[in-house]
């Protein structure tokens, strides 16, 4: 019995078959060459963006084309518990961090290969590019670190000691700070990028785990423990604003719905749902849920804001939701675990 | 049963018994040799072996390697090249794989001070600090790590990459530089650098040809 994805892909198919006959045909009354079709077809395919799905228990990482929501490859990451992904500004690397192996992989996006395989530290967690794409900074929960990997050489150039349990990482909007959240102390670590430094520990609530760079240029993170999320100012270095949104919340994307947002979309691990916050943090409140399945918890929204990306730890899917009518569109199988997604430009 | 058969069974045994022992093989990535006092190895899944004296304890990727402040060592890798390890030195077993590319031997310091000789050939060697890495193909290098951090590097013979989180210096034979936390390394000073590794004459194995 075909469902409703399936028909949708179908007509999609069709569609775009149309589309490349008629512009082949086109192509073709102009310059008398009827060959042009093959390529046609390899040119729409490029250019939709892809999804990149990290598979903790299948160590590999799902590439989805978000043209037709169709697996188009599977990447070996050669390592084990595939946790964490960032990719390159230019597409070009994808850096994913292997939890069991405590080491990142290095994969090329074009030839789908893993080119590189360092080990950073002992249960290596999330890693996160600078603003200038030269490094890679790699928190390690086990060894309470955070490495820097040089992305040219490969090779490891430095260590900073952090909090307990250094879990999240992401960098302010200019680059002068990094933010790492410890499990174990929770609290969040402010590090100078200039000087490696620790230079002011955030007391942040139970378990904090996710963090990310909010439009507001300001940091937004996760308590898993603590069921909400908060934010912190760079400006002060101070946590200005937490609400609380649900059991387990997981990891933040932010998006539009229509002509309003834009909002903070955050994951309900026990809750199957995902949560739409105003993001204005003077004016914080949750205005949606969004039903989806079981353990969601990766997300990522396209740069649009229209589309998000939910990974399913349970029922090994990442399903797509259009934010303009907070439905499910589509629904990818993947592999097992799937823990984190992050979409190419 | 008829020749054909007799070939393919002698195949199919012979491929089991090349293939079994590959899959739950572990290789040594170096054995230690010498210690005066003792040397202390850490396992990477727990337990403990020491040396004390002569040997060949084999080391394994994830092992942790240590000395006390009355103890040295010495360890040879597979491929030759030789680390003395000083007093009061703790340092991590790691490697690097690149496609296309040899697998890279790392030694992650924690505290303490190393002396390597890579020999010639393309053998290369990583010496990690939480400042830096001293990276080198046929070279004689000593890495100094402070309790501050501070990481010194002198290069005794060859060229090492002196890899920093802000800079890359190159430091040739006869030089030593130094890192500290947020600071790339410093441009190399000459200086006479054979009293700088003078404490390895103690762990020397005497077969051994002088620097």
């Amino acid at each position: 019995m075909h469902t409703y994805n399936d028909r949708r892909r179908f007509a999609r198919r069709i569609q775009r078959y149309l589309i490349a006959f008629q512009a082949a045909g086109l192509l073709a009354a102009f310059s008398g060459c009827g060959q042009t079709h093959d390529w046609l077809m390899v040119q729409s395919r490029e250019h939709h963006p892809l999804i990149y799905v990290a598979n903790e228990s299948s160590n590999s990482v799902s590439v989805v084309d978000t043209g037709t929501y169709e697996i188009i490859g599977t990447i070996d990451t050669k390592n084990h518990g595939t946790h964490d992904l960032a990719l390159s500004r230019d597409g070009q690397l994808l850096l994913a961090t292997n939890q069991a192996s405590g080491r990142l992989s290095i994969i090329d996006t074009t030839s789908r290969e893993t080119l590189a395989s360092i080990y950073t530290g002992n249960r290596c967690h999330m890693v996160v590019l600078t603003n200038d794409h030269s490094q890679a900074w790699v928190t390690n929960i086990g060894d309470d670190t955070i490495s820097i990997v040089d992305l040219e050489s490969f090779r490891i150039v430095g260590a900073i000691a952090g909090g307990k349990g250094p879990m999240g990482i992401a960098f302010a909007e200019d680059g002068h700070y990094a933010y790492v959240s410890n499990h174990g102390d929770k609290t969040v670590s402010v590090i100078d990028t200039a000087s490696h430094r620790i230079v002011k520990s955030i007391p942040v609530g139970p378990n904090p785990h996710f963090l990310t760079l909010g439009p507001d240029g300001r940091i937004w993170g996760t308590n898993a423990d603590g069921n909400d999320i908060y934010i912190i100012d760079p400006a002060t270095q101070e946590k200005v604003a937490s609400f609380e949104v649900g059991d387990r919340p997981q990891q933040i994307a932010f998006g539009y719905r229509g002509s309003q947002g834009p909002f903070a979309f955050v994951t309900i691990g026990a809750a199957k749902k995902v949560v739409a916050v105003n993001a204005d943090i003077k004016n914080l409140k949750a205005v949606e849920d969004i039903f989806v399945g079981e353990a969601p918890n990766g997300i990522w929204a396209n740069p649009e804001g229209t589309r998000l990306y939910v990974g399913h730890e349970r029922s090994n899917d990442v399903r797509v939701i259009d934010t303009g009518t907070s439905h499910v569109i589509e629904t990818v199988e993947v592999g097992r675990k799937p823990i984190r997604v992050v979409v190419s430009r | 049963m008829d020749w054909y058969t007799a070939i393919r069974a002698i195949i199919f045994i012979g491929a089991i018994s090349v293939s079994l022992p590959v899959h739950g093989q572990v290789t040594p990535l170096a054995s230690v040799q010498n210690a005066v006092g003792v040397v202390v190895i850490v396992r990477n899944g727990g337990g403990q072996e020491r040396l004390h004296g002569k040997g060949n304890v084999l080391l394994y990727e994830g092992d942790t390697v240590k000395t006390d402040s009355a103890s040295q060592g010495m360890i040879e890798f597979r491929d030759g090249v030789q680390v003395a390890i000083n007093e009061h030195t703790s340092f991590k077993l790691l490697t690097r794989w690149v496609r296309g590319q040899s697998r890279v031997n790392i030694l992650r310091m924690k505290e303490g001070e190393v002396w390597v000789r890579t020999g010639e050939g393309r053998k290369s060697l990583e010496v990690e600090t939480p400042v830096a890495t001293a990276a080198v193909q046929e070279a004689e290098f000593d890495v100094r790590l402070r309790p501050d951090g501070q990481t010194v590097l002198t290069v005794i013979n060859g060229v090492a990459d002196f890899a920093t989180a802000f800079g890359t210096c190159s430091v040739p034979t006869s030089t030593v530089s130094s890192s500290s936390r947020g600071k790339s390394c410093t441009a190399p000073v000459r200086m006479e650098v054979m009293p700088s590794i003078a404490w390895i004459n103690g762990i020397r194995l005497p077969a051994e040809p002088q620097s």
